[in-house]
């Protein structure tokens, strides 16, 4: 069995949530998008931490400890990023990136 | 049978992820996200990790695409919606795909290899699996497990400053 309890297929999952994370961040034209993205890109981070934990790792909590938090980490960065969103729309009226570009408004 | 569940999981997520970013709609996008990371959990469940994988879906599926939803809610998408994708880039995807490579030959290559160490699978199955993470979580790592806590007060707090509308 190559496949089955292999790190790499694991690995190569998390890469392409990863990549299309990193893409969804340049190519969106929404601030929700971008953050949707984010999300998409701590959890490949987190899939990894576990596939390494699993197969790898000298002592198999630790990696699940770290994805404890980063999921802690990514709520707490979809509630400051969702008000400042809000907070950002509220000003300019838009949530497109490119026409938020005055220093002081 | 292992092997099956893992290839349809880990295919279903790249594609659900793939649906996610390309969906016209960001409604869409965050529903596909939700199905993205109900397969998640069924990798995390392949992993042998039962906490993370409820975690998952009660944390992730749960509480941010509900943050996430409500601001699409608040904010008005309309005029963005024709129109998701913004014109392609082509340096910053000809270097996003180089990266893609660079990171499949490494995921994919052998050189990967290291010795278990001493938390074996039947460890785990003889405590059960929160006791023994939350073993390790309440004594080495009480200081980060305290640092989040303060981190997600924070961030509850900031986020109703930030999004309070202005009184005056």
């Amino acid at each position: 069995m190559y496949l089955s309890g292999n790190l790499n297929t694991y690995l190569v999952v998390a890469l392409f949530l990863l990549i299309l994370g990193l893409y969804g961040m340049i190519q969106h034209r929404t601030f929700i998008g971008m953050l949707i993205s984010t999300e998409l890109i701590l959890n490949g981070a987190g899939l990894n931490f576990m596939a390494f934990n699993r197969f790898l790792a000298p002592n198999p909590a630790v990696g699940q400890i770290f994805t404890l938090f980063i999921m802690g980490i990514a709520a707490a960065e979809a509630a400051i990023g969702v008000s400042v969103i809000l907070a950002v729309y509220r000003r300019y009226q838009t949530s497109d990136p490119e026409k938020v570009d005055d220093l002081h408004g | 049978m292992e092997l099956i569940i893992l290839l349809i999981c880990g295919g279903l997520t790249i594609i659900t992820s793939l649906l996610v970013i390309f969906a016209r709609n960001t409604v869409h996008s965050a529903l596909w996200m939700v199905a993205s990371f109900f397969f998640m959990a069924v990798l995390y469940l392949l992993l042998q990790a039962e906490f993370i994988a409820i975690l998952q879906i009660i944390v992730y599926a749960g509480a941010i695409m509900m943050f996430i939803i409500y601001a699409i809610m608040m904010l008005n998408l309309r005029q963005e919606e024709r129109a998701p994708m913004r014109k392609t880039k082509v340096v910053g995807v000809v270097a996003l795909l180089v990266l893609f490579l660079e990171l499949l030959v490494v995921a994919v290559g052998r050189g990967l290899l290291a010795i278990k160490g001493p938390v074996t699978d039947q460890l785990m199955a003889k405590f059960g699996h929160i006791a023994v993470l939350s073993n390790f979580l309440f004594s080495d790592y009480v200081l980060p497990f305290e640092l989040a806590s303060i981190l997600l007060t924070a961030g509850v707090v900031g986020a109703v400053i930030l999004a309070k509308q202005k009184s005056e």
